[in-house]
């Protein structure tokens, strides 16, 4: 039985560094290229040994794909491409493609120059890998080579994210990546269509999480700034361009308007420029509330939000500025921090992980005295808030998932399979299919069953219902006879002359011949009669003729008789008959009395 | 993805309430569970159990808070706001009725088919199923098809001994012990007496139909009727339990909810009794029978109930604050102190509306409908709610009234 395998790479449990390795229908294929964040080593990695134990990959992979920009998906990509090796096609969505870099060279330099580590990829590095890299279009079938096809499906959870269909031949397989059920102010939710997957793989730790609403979440940015402003305090949101700072601006805005609030808020230029760039190019990703905005309005034109001047931030009062980077490891925002640190009135909110090495990092583990250059500590005495808006599904939304997709089997990633027994015991009850859950460097496989569709030409059926019987029934299969073509990609069965015609053959007829001996003092004529009332006589049921040009025929066995040329009394039988005939019953019959062979 | 208008609007209004929540609320959190719960169960004080209540196949699961909550000093450096699933089980019927056992890793839950419970093991940290262990026989036999005519109601020992009290009816309550599955104990009968004739609880036969059973001690209990008596009760006695008739003449549709509260010294303790037609009656345990100490004519705005989805609570640890949910749409917080002695129309200190104003997103006309509520047994102020439409809120109120003074929220 044909099998599907699929192992997640690397080691420990947690999440933090996805690779998947999914072997199908003779294709290897590799699901996003994560970094693991928690570690400095190589086990931040992941473990492409696994592969092979040296050399490039190329040889052994068909595709890589990239779910989406974030670092724990595609951290580790110019490492696997550049320092491991691997030259082959590596895909992603047009929005992932253009983020990505950006994102790695921020990574890379916080890595490089704040941590001084040596041993990490170069920009040179991101940019050959870059080149390596065929975008995507939703829901447009591509095909890697003439036996492997894959498609791009919307996830929501960051602009470009994708979920993966694979198919090789009738076999299938979906990975989620990270998505999401619920639309937010920004993005739409994840779809799929009723695909059938072989499998569907996706994140184990979603489903033992039931997730507080996405307007909790805000309730809570919303009052932890207007606390600060109230008080007099500044706000600083530290944001990366493309990640939740035009949905946080639009939460503010709305908030401001309804409150009837004073207090300016303002965006750092740069982060303005870039966001309307890529918004617009990207601006299908986005849900329909964005796309109308955008029609009628620039998107960054608010009535509360203004373009900031770094000179401002030494204003008095209240002010809630957004700025790059966002981990404030540099530029912009980190020279705002470090003017309103000192003050305890302030508030830094930080929307999202910070790599480690990083001031964000730091203030979110609770450090409250930093080193700056030049040996100088800074006291953070500014209020420090971490908050988590990233989209994710939960419990309910696999289960929503998996109804909308109907896998056939379930494989969940990065989780730890003994406490997830229940989780597995409802997918299977639920869904009534198997689920399975692999721990990295683990290899699950999976039989799959697939159905091989074959076309029937009308004139067989007709003539197979013809022969009349019992209408046939799964349960009570009936045979019946045909020719199977395989022409281009698809099977047919049609009838045999059909198919000889089809295939311009002429159709063939062995006879086989054989004489003989029997002594008749009759005539030829004679004798050939006698041969023809005997047979009538015992051969009940079958077809006996007698023909005129001197024949007897059995059903199509033929029969002549002529005289031996010496002996006018030994009479040679000449009986011949096609390759279908089943001659046993008929030597029989001659061996019966009456008919005496020689 | 289309946004109509209409979505627009209830958009707006569900962001309207919370920009005013940030004024009302400490903390808010808000849920969707996949089936909806009538059933919110503490089993420590950072994790609580709920479980289906649709007539066959149903979940059962074991919540833990989200960590923010609790993360009072560091508040600002947790983001984790989601509950975590730590167990789960199958059910084969609804659970109607769930109490978990002090001390133990235990559950007992009751189906409302009929009065047997069933015992389960929530599980440690080795695995995450919640596994049947046992069925504890009750009184009756018979299947019954709607709660409040078979359905048990369940206390638990508050001591580290694990014993539970259970009974449909008056007549049957029993105390058993869950080690050795003995009855220990039945109102009016000598102790260790099992199959017994039925006992009698007053001079005639009384086959009431409880709304709540409750422990106020170690040893003495409280039987609430739905037809508005109560029954105090001491299992170290044989004696008859204490009677105490509805405190207002009610007609026979009248349904009647208690809940009696745990403080220290029982001497103590108050009785609160909720009718069906919204009169509130709070009497001191003491003298059961007695006059009403206060008493307050509630809003209930005629509003369709489900017996089994109403209560009423103390809180555990706010001075004279009772809760009320499911005959109205929203959980309504009293402060019973300023009430009278005289039956009169009182306004709630708090409600919590989150449910009906979030429900109004979804398409369904039926009218979500509040299932159950409980107190954080150690914070005064945090309540958890739970609705029909299976959504799950977790909610610090802040206090109005405190006039003076800053605002609990905003340190």
């Amino acid at each position: 039985m044909p099998e599907i395998k699929v192992t997640p790479l690397g080691a420990g449990q947690d999440v933090g560094r996805s690779c998947i390795l999914v072997s199908i229908g003779g294709k290897n294929i590799m699901l996003d290229c994560g970094m693991h964040m928690g570690y400095n080593d190589d086990r931040r990695f992941p473990d492409f040994s696994y592969i092979t134990q040296n050399g490039r990959l190329t040889d052994f992979l068909d595709c890589l794909i990239i779910s989406h920009f974030h670092l724990d998906h595609c951290g580790a990509l110019p490492y696997m491409s550049e320092m491991v090796g691997y030259d082959g096609p590596i895909y992603m969505t047009h929005p992932t493609k253009a983020i990505c870099p950006i994102l790695l060279e921020d990574f890379r330099k916080i890595t490089v120059d704040k941590k001084g580590e040596t041993n990490f990829f170069t920009s040179q590095m991101i940019k050959d890998c870059m080149k390596k890299v065929i975008p995507l279009n939703l829901h447009q079938t591509v095909q890697v080579d003439d036996e492997l096809e894959i498609k791009a499906y919307y996830a929501g959870h960051v602009l470009g994210a994708a979920m993966v269909h694979i198919k090789v031949g009738s076999e299938s397989v979906v990975y989620t990546g990270d998505y999401n059920m619920t639309p937010d102010r920004h993005l739409g939710a994840a779809w799929i269509d009723k695909c059938r997957p072989d499998i569907l793989i996706s994140e184990s730790t979603y489903a033992t999480t039931i997730r507080d609403s996405k307007r909790c979440r805000e309730r809570d940015f919303l009052k932890k700034v207007h606390e600060s402003i109230e008080r007099g305090g500044k706000v600083l949101i530290p944001v990366f361009a493309l990640g939740r700072a035009q949905e946080l601006c639009i939460l503010l805005e709305t908030f401001w308007e309804r409150m009837n609030l004073k207090a300016p808020i303002y965006f750092s230029t740069g982060l303005t420029e870039k966001a309307n760039h890529y918004y617009k190019l990207f601006i299908t990703w986005t849900n329909q509330k964005i796309r109308k905005t955008f029609v009628q309005r620039n998107m960054f034109e608010f009535k509360h939000i203004k373009a900031f001047d770094r000179s401002y931030a030494d204003n008095p009062g209240p002010m809630v500025v957004f700025a790059t980077p966002g981990m404030l490891h540099a530029g912009q925002s980190l020279q705002i921090f470090k003017k309103w640190a000192g003050n305890e009135k302030n508030m830094v909110i930080m929307p999202g992980y910070c790599v480690q090495g990083t001031i964000g990092h730091k203030i979110l583990n609770g450090q409250r005295k930093l080193e700056m250059e030049g040996r100088a500590t800074l006291d953070v005495k500014l209020q420090v808030e971490y908050m988590s808006f990233s989209a994710h599904a939960d419990a309910k939304g696999i289960m929503q998932l998996i109804r909308m997709a109907e896998p056939r089997n379930m494989v969940l990633v990065h989780g730890e399979a003994v406490k997830m027994e229940f989780l597995k015991g409802k997918i299977e009850q639920e869904f009534s299919i198997d689920c399975y859950m692999p721990a990295n460097g683990e290899t699950v496989t999976v039989t799959t069953n697939p159905s091989v569709p074959v076309d029937i030409s009308l004139n067989l059926l007709k003539r197979e219902m013809a022969l009349g019987g019992p209408l046939p029934d799964p349960k009570k299969p009936r045979t019946m006879h045909g020719t199977l073509i395989m022409k281009e990609n698809s099977l047919k069965l049609v009838s045999s002359e059909q198919a000889l015609k089809e295939l311009g053959l002429n159709e063939h007829q062995l006879r086989f011949t054989c004489r003989v001996q029997l002594q008749d003092p009759h005539s030829d004529p004679d004798t050939l009669h006698r041969i023809y009332t005997h047979l009538k006589s015992v051969l009940k049921g079958y077809t006996i003729q007698h023909l005129p040009d001197g024949t007897v025929m059995v059903e199509s066995i033929v029969i002549k008789v002529s005289s031996s040329a010496e002996d006018p009394n030994t009479k040679v039988l000449l009986l011949s008959w096609s390759y279908q005939v089943k001659l046993s019953s008929f030597l029989m019959i001659l061996s019966s009395p009456g008919i005496s062979p020689v | 993805m289309a946004a109509t208008t209409e979505d627009d609007n209830l958009d707006d209004i569900l962001d309207e309430w919370f920009i005013e929540s940030l004024k009302t609320y400490k903390d808010l959190h808000v849920y969707q569970l996949e089936h909806p719960t009538q059933v919110i169960e503490w089993t420590s004080g950072k994790t609580v159990c709920v479980g289906g209540y649709s007539s066959s196949r149903n979940e059962m699961l074991e919540l833990h808070l989200p960590l923010k909550l609790f993360a009072d000093e560091n508040k600002g450096l947790c983001a984790e706001r989601d509950f975590k699933v730590l167990h789960g089980g199958f059910t084969d019927g609804p659970v109607r009725c769930l109490v978990h056992v002090p001390g133990t890793r235990f559950v007992v839950t009751n189906d409302g088919l009929s009065s047997d419970l069933q015992l389960w093991d929530l599980g440690g940290d080795d695995s995450d199923v919640i596994r049947r262990t046992g069925i504890v026989e009750g009184g009756r036999k018979r299947m019954m098809k709607s709660f409040s005519e078979g359905g048990s109601r369940i206390a638990a020992r508050p001591s580290l001994q694990p014993q539970i009290l259970h009974g449909a009816q008056s007549c049957d309550i029993q105390l058993t012990d869950l080690n050795s599955g003995r009855t220990l104990y039945r109102p009016g009968r000598a102790a260790e007496v099992r199959d017994s004739p039925r006992f009698v609880l007053t001079e005639t036969d009384s086959t009431d139909l409880l709304s709540s059973l409750q422990f106020v001690s170690d040893a003495v209990f409280l039987a609430g009727c739905c037809n508005g008596n109560v029954y105090l009760a001491d299992t170290r006695t044989s004696a008859a339990p204490q009677l105490s008739p509805p405190p207002l003449s009610s007609g026979e549709s009248v349904l009647w909810w208690t809940d009696a509260s745990t403080a220290p010294d029982p001497s103590c303790c108050r009785v609160i009794r909720l009718s069906s037609s919204g009169a509130a009656v709070v009497s001191d345990l003491r003298k059961p029978g007695g006059r009403a100490v206060r008493q307050a004519q509630l809003d209930v705005e005629g509003h369709h109930f489900s017996p089994d989805h109403v209560k009423v609570s103390w809180a555990p640890a706010l001075d004279g604050c009772v809760s009320v949910s499911g005959l109205s749409r929203a959980v309504q917080i009293y402060d019973v102190s300023l009430w009278g002695a005289e039956l009169q129309e009182v306004q709630p200190l708090f409600e919590h509306r989150g449910h009906v104003i979030s429900s109004q997103q979804s398409d369904s006309g039926v009218s979500v409908r509040i299932t159950s509520h409980v107190w954080h047994p150690e914070r005064p102020r945090t309540l958890l709610s739970a609705a029909s439409d299976g959504s799950v809120h977790v909610w610090d109120w802040i206090d109005q009234s405190a006039a003076a003074g800053p605002e609990p929220g905003s340190q």
